[in-house]
């Protein structure tokens, strides 16, 4: 170092550190210590959005990740999460071996061979002793396509499970059901661009700006001023920036869109052409809602009727109307019928099948979609039917099964499965990829149906999952990252989820853990086809042919991956190629007649209402957008820890906090009729008066809900249950 | 709403035509995502930086003109894609960014209002971290106003982390040095967008040029954004708009949030050692004149050593507190605006001072002068009052609340006569049970001299440090009324330990003394009061430096919920 520079030194080794420099790769500049040498586009393994994310790997490892700018989903963009995808994968608390229950703590190490002959052991065991339905699975919708299917031919075909679900039962259900009923076949109709095109665009009982901020963009980029109407009991950040906010009452959202469909009614703002042609029910329909007058939908819901009618004229006079629902509508003790009250109103007025259109779930998980199609428990693979014979037969041939392998009836549903444990008659469970300890409504109940289990298996990324620390049996299985794959999204986007680190220790990819269990198990010649992704991949191509889903014209994973994937349906030889498709465009829908139906039924009213004991009512949802379900993953991130809290809190309104004595920050203790829990008191005008609401993402949330469920969908009601909240301690003591 | 819009398409009620429709073009076919294809194809990834110049300015500034950050509140939905984005794309360290993104939450029932803000460096005008760092490694860059920091000049005083009314620069304990965003100067000179620019799906940031006369008119009015500290103070040059009118109730999520602050362990040693070592020589120089030199300078030679010993051992406490203490030489470059500078340069000559004075009394050189000595420890005396105000001006240049100038200086004057007076007396007595000589005026007017000093001196110092709890009752939550909150608060235990060791060091003990004749009784053994009374007031003191920094509010922008 010159003398000079004891003194004054502009430049050194921080300096150098932190210096940029432009990567031709990327178009643009990067940390000069982490210039990618080469790059690789994957799709997320968060959210339902499927935004593709640039890895950028130097010397093979993934250093940094930034968004795919040519991919159609999101443009360049990702949120927190996708971010922060890689450096997840790096944590303390990998599963990198299998572990075999000692006693209530002790683990014992074992290799693969041991784990997988102690599985099969077990699990014919169990099968011999209580029937090879004793035995039964519960997946995910984080898996890829391929992994999903490969998981629910095992079970079914392989191992004669009869039984298995998914957490994307937590979510989706009631849209699926909605849709299956409506349209003949579980068919989100839209595309991403529809965002773009809408005059007027309806969130029901969703938040996009926190859970899924990168769809959100197309809302927020718009320079046209869309009519944006929310309807939501919190002022959530999408209701903030929404034209219209209309805070309803929680849970009467079915009678406020009863009460829409007969004003659209009585107003002459249907569509009599597209009602005439493309549907069946209307008059029932619209006798049935002749009783929502308004008084009675200004009665239950809260809403002012001037806001009611004002609603109603933006939906019947909008050019182009979309409706937009997630958990707010799926969660609910009549989710399914919510769903198609949203979808009876796009039919009224015909706003569907046109740009700018649809009835949209928009999904949850990044391949809730792929799980609904393939994993082979409530459908038949490839959204068949297990009770058809035609369906079997087609399924059995393309997979070269004996056709009596396949049961003739569905599975049963999540909840139906936890209920057949406490019965008996399951008595082993295998959870792959979810963590049901911690996310299963009325949490206390469901550690007891774990607790019961005589073999409980867990195949987890991570060893400290609330479910995996009750396992018997855990294999490591590797992340989102450390293998190959596709995902289907929400928009029905078929996208490739490509392999950019290696899995730790001796964690495998649920695919390789699938094929082993399978050679081990004995199940035939067929699984030998089962190979690699890409070949199942193309089974599962075979399997849709002639259905609503068909993609038998994509050309493998190169095709996916030149065309920044591909939606469905895309059959051989379709007309329709563009990037951007939405269903129904022709009128045509799934039902043999090619109509869609108007499915409504009587509101209920929900399980829980606030009285004198628990006064106030509980609503959960999401916390932010950097917190991803039960933070296995999101937790990880030293950087995402940071940005949100760390503790609970809830979120309460000024005037309840003020009568409770309750100050900001105060600790406070919240109370079901099933458990409670300590929080942190947030008040907030944001909340309605009378509620409370708790972010879903800490394990404590669900002591509270109850054992609610959509009797259609079997979905759980996470939003609607009554709670006491007392104050604890001093609020001073919170800073520690 | 549409309210005024007439109905069209199919379902158009009659009457109305369907003019709309014939109007407005077919949207399909013309979409973003139609334009964004047509972007890609074929140029890729070159031209994709052309998808942000629409965020950048056309022209570099002018004269009189600076880059700025430009957020568009109705855009910025909270998801913190930019916070992660500058994580990524700057190589930062795991937990580091150096955007953050706060919440503001406010309206009554029936408008509830909830806005978050993203929000990194200001790029001030009159940047207080630059005023403040005592090595220069803040640079306004004259073309582009932004204010850059030399990352490899810092030496990690974190100075400019408490001087900063936005929390903005950050400490990395690992490296020793403060970093902080530069505006991704390197991607702005290179025609590319920061990378929160880049990373915002919704557009909601963008670099635009301001004028500097333009931003000091704004601020004349206070006004920048809810909830967040005086702009006139540094002149911050982001730039938030927003077509809603905010409530007036709007404020951060984290406004009620009370945390104590950090507590700079090796500047609270620092502090109380620097000035328990004025104090001392202080004291001497005030005792010298009650008692006359012939008595004092039998026992000077005590408090001077000690004196120097303390100033040395505070000396190495502050290199302490530097991330990088073998730069601390660099300190002097700051002299013209940074009190710190000034602080480290006194306290240096102190400690030589006091080293010429004390080898004085030494007496073991016998050609060395006694008239070099006194002057020596008159000078170090005055320089080392004078570090003491600039000990003072260093917290109260920060113009917080709590370290406002009158009672800081007030507060480090009293605990130096105190640190002194204890300490004085302490030694006194050592020494006089060692030497077995007790110089007269000692033992009969001394005692109760440095008794009556003492109570009076704590007694102040309590009843200051109680005043504070009144700001308990003051109707808004401001500033000073959070670290009453404290006090009672988080703190609460802090607080009643400072209090007893003041009562019982300060005032119980020395009270004892006058009033009894204690000290005479316990013959020999009187040390083990005096050195109780020490050690009380010292830790007492001790304590009440740790509150001054714990309970001083960080100023800072609008916060997320905290838990």
């Amino acid at each position: 170092m010159k003398w000079k520079n004891w003194f004054f030194q502009r430049e050194g080794s921080y300096t150098e550190e932190l210096r940029l420099d432009r990567s031709e790769l990327i178009g643009g500049h990067v940390p000069r210590r982490l210039l990618p040498d080469q790059i690789v586009d994957s799709v997320c393994g968060y959210c339902s959005t499927g935004c593709s994310l640039r890895v950028h790997l130097r010397e093979d490892e993934a250093v940094t990740v930034t968004g795919t700018p040519t991919y159609p989903v999101n443009r360049g963009m990702a949120c927190p999460k996708g971010w922060e995808a890689v450096r997840v994968l790096q944590a303390s608390d990998r599963a990198t071996a299998p572990l075999l229950r000692i006693g209530r703590r002790d683990w014992k190490r074992l290799s693969w061979n041991d784990a997988i002959n102690l599985f099969v052991q077990r699990m014919k065991a169990i099968q011999q002793q209580y029937g090879r339905d004793a035995v039964a699975f519960l997946g995910t919708g984080q898996l890829t396509t391929e992994e999903l299917a490969f998981l629910g031919s095992l079970a079914k075909f392989g191992m004669g499970i009869l039984d298995g679900d998914g957490n994307t039962r937590q979510c989706m259900a009631s849209a699926v059901v909605a849709y299956q009923q409506a349209f003949g076949f579980d068919a989100p109709p839209y595309t991403y661009a529809d965002l773009e095109q809408s005059d007027v665009l309806l969130f029901i009982g969703a938040n996009p700006c926190i859970a899924h901020p990168i769809l959100w963009q197309r809302v927020a980029q718009r320079r046209d001023n869309p009519t944006v109407i929310v309807i939501d009991p919190r002022t959530t950040e999408t209701a903030s920036q929404a034209t219209l906010h209309v805070r309803v009452r929680p849970k009467t959202d079915l009678l406020l869109l009863y009460g829409i469909a007969k004003l659209l009614i009585e107003n002459g703002w249907t569509n009599p052409e597209f009602i005439r042609n493309h549907t069946t029910g209307y008059q029932e329909f619209a006798s049935f809602v002749q009783q929502f007058d308004i008084q009675r939908v200004v009665n239950e819901t809260g809403v002012p009727g001037h806001i009611i009618k004002e609603l109603a004229k933006a939906i019947g006079c909008g050019r182009r109307v979309s409706f937009w629902w997630t958990m707010g509508v799926n969660q609910s003790h009549q989710g399914v019928r919510t769903a198609q009250a949203i979808i009876n109103l796009a039919l009224l007025t015909g706003n569907i099948g046109r740009p700018g259109t649809g009835a949209n779930s928009i999904t949850g998980q990044c391949n809730a979609m792929g799980s609904r199609l393939f994993a082979n428990t409530t459908n038949l693979l490839g959204g068949h039917d297990f009770t058809n014979p035609q369906h079997r037969n087609k399924v059995a041939r393309i997979l070269q099964i004996d056709e009596t392998m396949i049961p003739h009836r569905k599975s049963l549903d999540y909840h139906h499965i936890l209920e057949e444990v406490i019965r008996g008659r399951i008595r082993a469970l295998w959870i792959v990829c979810t963590n049901p300890a911690h996310s299963w409504i009325n949490q206390q109940l469901c550690h007891e149906v774990l607790e019961r289990l005589d073999f409980l298996v867990v195949q987890d990324m991570y060893y400290s999952t609330e479910t995996t620390r009750v396992a018997h049996l855990v294999l490591p299985a590797a992340g989102w990252g450390e293998k190959e794959g596709t995902f289907i999204n929400s928009e029905r986007r078929i996208g490739r989820v490509r392999k950019v680190a290696e899995p730790p220790g001796e964690a495998l990819p649920d695919f390789v853990i699938f094929q082993r269990i399978a050679r081990a198990w004995g199940c035939g010649r067929w699984i030998e086809r089962w190979s690699d992704p890409e070949s199942v991949f193309r089974i599962l191509q075979e399997l849709t042919a002639g259905q609503p889903c068909d993609f038998t014209g994509i050309d493998g994973y190169a095709h996916l991956e030149r065309e920044g994937g591909i939606q469905w349906p895309y059959p051989r030889n379709a007309p329709d190629r563009r990037p951007e498709r939405r269903l129904f465009e022709d009128g045509r829908f799934f039902h043999p007649d090619g109509r869609a139906r108007f499915c409504f039924e009587e509101p209920r009213p929900p399980f829980e209402q606030p009285d004198a004991s628990y006064p106030l009512l509980l609503n959960t949802g999401r916390g932010t957008a950097v917190q991803w379900h039960t933070q296995t993953r999101t937790s990880k991130s030293p950087l995402l820890r940071n940005l949100y809290p760390r503790q609970l809190t809830i979120e309460i309104h000024p005037n309840d906090a003020r009568r409770l004595g309750i100050r900001p920050y105060d600790r406070v203790e919240v109370t079901s009729r099933r458990g409670r829990l300590v929080a942190a008191a947030f008040v907030t005008p944001t909340v309605p008066e009378g509620q409370v609401f708790l972010p879903m993402h800490y394990p404590e949330v669900n002591r509270l809900t109850p054992s609610v469920f959509d009797p259609y969908s079997f979905q759980p009601a996470y939003k609607h249950c009554a709670v006491r909240v007392t104050k604890l301690g001093s609020s001073l003591a919170s800073g520690q | 709403m549409p309210s005024d819009i007439p109905p069209s398409g199919p379902n158009a009620v009659p009457g109305h035509g369907n003019w709309a429709a014939e109007l407005l073009p077919v949207i399909e076919g013309s979409t973003a995502v139609d334009g964004f294809a047509d972007y890609c194809s074929g140029q890729e990834p070159e031209k994709l930086r052309g998808r942000y110049q629409a965020l950048l300015p056309a022209t570099p500034p002018g004269p009189g003109e600076q880059y700025a950050f430009e957020v568009d509140l109705d855009r910025c939905s909270g998801c913190k894609s930019c916070v992660v984005a500058c994580h990524a794309l700057n190589g930062l360290d795991e937990q580091e960014s150096w955007r953050e993104v706060g919440l503001l939450v406010g309206g009554g029932p029936d408008l509830p209002v909830l806005q978050h803000v993203t929000t990194a460096c200001h790029h001030c005008l009159e940047p207080a971290c630059q005023a403040a760092c005592p090595v220069n490694a803040y640079q306004k860059d004259p073309g582009t106003g932004i204010v850059i920091h030399l990352d490899d000049q810092c030496f990690g005083c974190r100075y400019c982390t408490l001087a900063c009314p936005y929390d903005v620069p950050k400490y990395h304990a690992a490296k020793g040095i403060v970093r902080k965003c530069d505006m991704c100067r390197t991607r702005l000179l290179a025609g590319e967008a920061p990378a929160c620019v880049q990373a915002c799906p919704h557009q909601a940031i963008r670099i635009r040029v301001v004028a500097a006369d333009q931003i000091r008119e704004a601020y004349e009015t206070h006004t920048f954004l809810p909830g967040t500290p005086d702009p006139q103070l540094t002149e911050p040059t982001t730039v938030y708009t927003s077509r809603k009118v905010f409530p007036r109730n709007m404020l951060p999520a984290d406004y009620y949030h009370l945390r104590p602050a950090e507590a700079h362990w090796p500047l609270v040693i620092m502090l109380i050692l620097t000035q328990m070592s004025v104090g001392t020589l202080l004291t001497g120089q005030l005792l010298q004149r009650e008692w006359g030199v012939e008595d004092w300078q039998r026992l000077a030679a005590w408090p001077a050593t000690w004196s120097l010993l303390m100033g040395l051992v505070a000396l190495a406490a502050s290199t302490l507190h530097l991330g990088r203490p073998w730069l601390c030489f660099r300190a002097v470059l700051g002299l013209s605006h940074s009190w710190l500078s000034r602080e480290i340069v006194a306290f240096g000559m102190f400690a030589l001072l006091a080293l010429v004075h004390a080898a004085a009394t030494w007496g073991g050189l016998a050609s060395y002068p006694l008239w070099l000595g006194r002057l020596a420890g008159t000078m170090a005396t005055c320089v080392g009052l004078a570090a003491v105000v600039s000990s003072a001006m260093v917290y109260a240049a920060t113009k917080r609340a709590l370290w406002n100038g009158p009672s800081t200086v007030a507060r480090f004057l009293l605990s130096t006569l105190l640190l002194g007076s204890v300490t004085t007396w302490w030694l006194t007595e050592v020494s006089v049970s060692i030497t077995q000589e007790p110089p007269q005026a000692v033992l009969t007017s001394g005692r109760r001299m440095l008794a009556t000093a003492t109570i009076s001196l704590t007694g102040l110092k309590l009843l200051y440090e109680l005043s504070l709890l009144r700001y308990l009752r003051q109707p808004h939550q401001s500033a000073l009324k959070r670290s009453a909150q404290l006090l009672i608060g988080p703190l609460g235990d802090t607080m009643l330990m400072r209090l007893a060791c003041g009562v019982a060091g300060g005032l119980l003990l020395p009270a004892l003394t006058i009033e009894t004749a204690l000290l005479e009784e316990l013959g020999p053994w009187r040390l083990l009061p005096l050195t109780a009374l020490l050690m009380a007031t010292v830790s007492g003191e001790i304590f009440e430096r740790y509150l001054f920094f714990t309970t001083c509010v960080v100023r800072r922008m609008p916060g997320a919920v905290q838990s």
